[in-house]
């Protein structure tokens, strides 16, 4: 909780302020005792980018027996074992929905929507072992 | 009597036909395409007024092609000194309105006599690539300019901080230079980078390509991971620019610009708790962990979209700069591959370069096997990981989250490659490789020979898992220091920093080590 004293139209008002979004939780240490720190601005990062010619590695992995990877696939990051199909031919998804969820290496990776979309096809059935870029699901 | 009127004019006149490139004009229709020029950079880059040119009046001494006479306004790169944010930087700018930006011999001059400047005086050096390549009326020349300038390249290369920006065109040779500094960061739409373009492919090769494939900013920071960023446009290149300047040193000499408090609050997070998921399996997101544990708005991520299973980037903690590697369960389930073995080695190794403590947040459940990885070298990819820990002195602090596996554990700043500090939370696995794989190994016969076999297999996986899955045997090994909860992770971080960012370790002189490449 900070106290502010703050004027307006020559009118000075005290409010109390609670500081919700700092990040880490505890009051942000505060060296010179200034009333509060100049909040940061938002943080400086790479540009979003979208391309669809390049979300795909160019030099394949050497197309999966399995229904080959078109533009609408979502594909399998790793080889793994399907535990867990979300959705069903017709589902509408948002962006982020996890789809499935292919177990490897100890942990289950979540296969995202990479965009908003209805699903087409389920290639895969659960307990398929799939490969690296394998199509699991086709969206429309 | 004072200095004539006509001696001052005269440099006057001078400075304004250079400063003006090619062309009022051409200046201007660059701006309206919403492009900066060369000095429009600059003047973006550095605090107003702090801009202190060198080599304006240059000139090209190229008499081949119809080029005698003809005037090249400051031969087509802008060079000079200023501040950014107070510290000083030395820059240099290709004009892309003189001659297309083309590289010739005074040109390449002034770029290597900058860096020898910035070189004596320690100041780091950002350069912004706008050039169509080659100044061919100046062959071989030209040529030779570019070897001097990857020499030059080199030669700073981990004495002062080297920053690219390819804001233009950026093609065959030209695209070395940049490859040899520390970070490239790459404008969207103008700008463009590769050895060979798509024509060039085609003929050679009859593969058909697009330049969006070859040499776009997606693709090299999706795929080739030739670059660290992507920015959207000028403005938003500097704003990069800006941002990692704040976190490195000038020089190999100084610290990096830590604002240390004069106390520690070492508060409790609780909310840490709810990013650790109880199912072992279910991925734990590594960028929600690192925006809590670092001061808020500080976390500046590089390669972002390369490698994603590993996360690295500068931050801030309690005001001290620190370089985070962390592998991201949520991709590849945070395995460690050719790409991201690549990706951590070579921030490790700038870390270390300029003194700035390394933070290694663990949770890695193995190398990735495969046949590509296999035969794409895995082995001497991984070795760098390796390779750059044990080699980096700086202060190395080692928090293992979940799993830590086999080879990939010892890769990711184990205390044997020289961790100064390894904390883990109780929810850490240090195993030598997983339970099901382990009692396959140990236990066949056993297993085998039971009367009910899968029932058996449980039950020893169950009892390995209780023994070894967790950070007690590695603790009881003095192979970590102390297990804590994941409330306490960013006030026992800082407090362990701040007594080590006095940490010095020298090693045996030599030229330099032979990290597999």
């Amino acid at each position: 909780m900070k106290k502010l004293r703050v004027t307006v139209e020559g009118k000075a008002y005290e409010v109390t302020v609670e500081i919700l979004d700092q990040g880490p939780e505890g009051a942000p240490f505060n060296p010179q005792g200034v009333a509060s720190a100049p909040a940061p601005a938002a943080p400086i990062v790479s540009a979003p980018i979208a391309s669809a010619s390049v979300s795909a590695p160019v030099s394949a992995a050497p197309a999966a027996a399995a229904a080959p990877a078109g533009p609408g696939s979502v594909v399998s990051q790793l080889a793994g074992k399907i535990v867990a199909i979300n959705v069903k031919e017709g589902d509408a998804v948002k962006e982020g929905d996890v789809l499935l969820s292919v177990e490897a290496m100890k942990m289950n990776t979540y296969i995202n929507a990479p965009r908003a979309g209805k699903v087409k096809k389920v290639n895969v059935a659960m307990g398929d072992a799939v490969n690296e870029g394998q199509s699991l699901i086709e969206l429309e | 009597m004072p200095i004539s009127a006509a001696v001052v004019d005269k440099l006057r006149k001078k400075r304004d036909v250079a400063i003006n490139g090619g062309g009022k004009d051409k200046l201007e229709e660059r701006r309206k395409k919403g492009l900066m020029t060369a000095r429009d950079r600059l003047d973006n880059l550095y605090d107003a007024n702090t801009f202190q040119e060198r080599g304006l009046y240059a000139e090209h001494n190229c008499t081949n092609f119809g080029m005698m006479g003809k005037s090249l306004p400051a031969d087509g790169v802008v060079t000079g000194t200023g501040y950014v944010a107070g510290v000083p930087v030395a820059a240099f700018s290709q004009d892309f309105t003189v001659a297309g930006g083309s590289l010739g011999n005074i040109h390449a001059k002034k770029i290597v006599n900058l860096m020898d400047y910035a070189l004596k005086a320690g100041l780091p050096i950002v350069g912004f690539m706008d050039s169509g390549g080659a100044r061919i009326q100046e062959g071989v020349e030209s040529l030779s300019g570019y070897g001097q300038v990857f020499f030059h390249n080199v030669l700073a290369s981990g004495v002062v901080p080297q920053i690219a920006v390819i804001a233009g065109p950026c093609a065959g040779g030209a695209a070395y230079s940049p490859a040899l500094t520390d970070f490239q960061i790459m404008i969207k739409k103008q700008a463009n980078m590769f050895i060979c373009g798509p024509d060039v492919i085609k003929a050679a090769t009859g593969q058909t390509c697009t330049m969006e494939e070859v040499g776009s900013a997606a693709a090299h920071a999706t795929i080739s991971g030739n670059i660290h960023f992507v920015a959207e446009n000028d403005t938003h290149a500097i704003q990069i620019v800006k941002q990692l300047l704040s976190y490195l040193p000038s020089n190999n000499l100084v610290d990096p610009p830590h604002k240390l408090p004069p106390t520690l609050s070492l508060t409790k997070h609780k909310s840490m708790e709810a990013l650790v998921p109880e199912d072992p399996k279910a991925p734990l997101d590594m960028a929600a962990v690192i925006g809590k544990l670092f001061d808020a708005n500080t976390f500046l991520e590089v390669q972002r979209d390369f490698a994603k299973n590993i996360i690295v980037g500068f931050a801030r903690l309690k005001g001290m700069v620190v370089a985070i590697i962390a592998n991201q369960p949520m991709v590849k389930a945070g395995t460690l591959d050719i790409d991201a073995s690549d990706k951590a080695a070579r921030f490790i190794r700038f870390a270390n370069c300029f003194n700035i403590p390394i933070i290694t947040l663990v949770d890695v459940p193995g190398f990735l096997p495969g046949l590509a990885q296999e035969r794409g070298g895995i082995i001497r990819h991984g070795a760098k990981m390796l390779f750059a820990y044990s080699a980096a002195t700086v202060p190395k602090i080692t928090m293992i989250l979940r799993k830590a596996y086999g080879g990939a554990y010892l890769a990711m700043c184990s205390k044997d490659l020289g961790a100064d500090y390894v904390l883990a939370w109780p929810t850490a696995e240090i195993a030598v490789m997983g339970a099901e794989g382990a009692v396959k190994v140990l236990y066949r016969k056993e297993i085998a020979a039971a009367a009910d076999p899968k029932a058996k297999e449980a039950e020893l996986i169950a009892d390995y898992r209780d023994k070894f899955a967790s950070p007690y045997q590695a603790a009881s090994k003095a192979m970590i220091d102390d297990i804590i909860e994941p409330a306490d992770t960013r006030a026992a971080l800082a407090m362990t920093l701040r007594n080590l960012l006095s940490k010095r370790e020298t090693r045996p002189p030599k030229k330099h080590g032979n990290i597999p490449l």
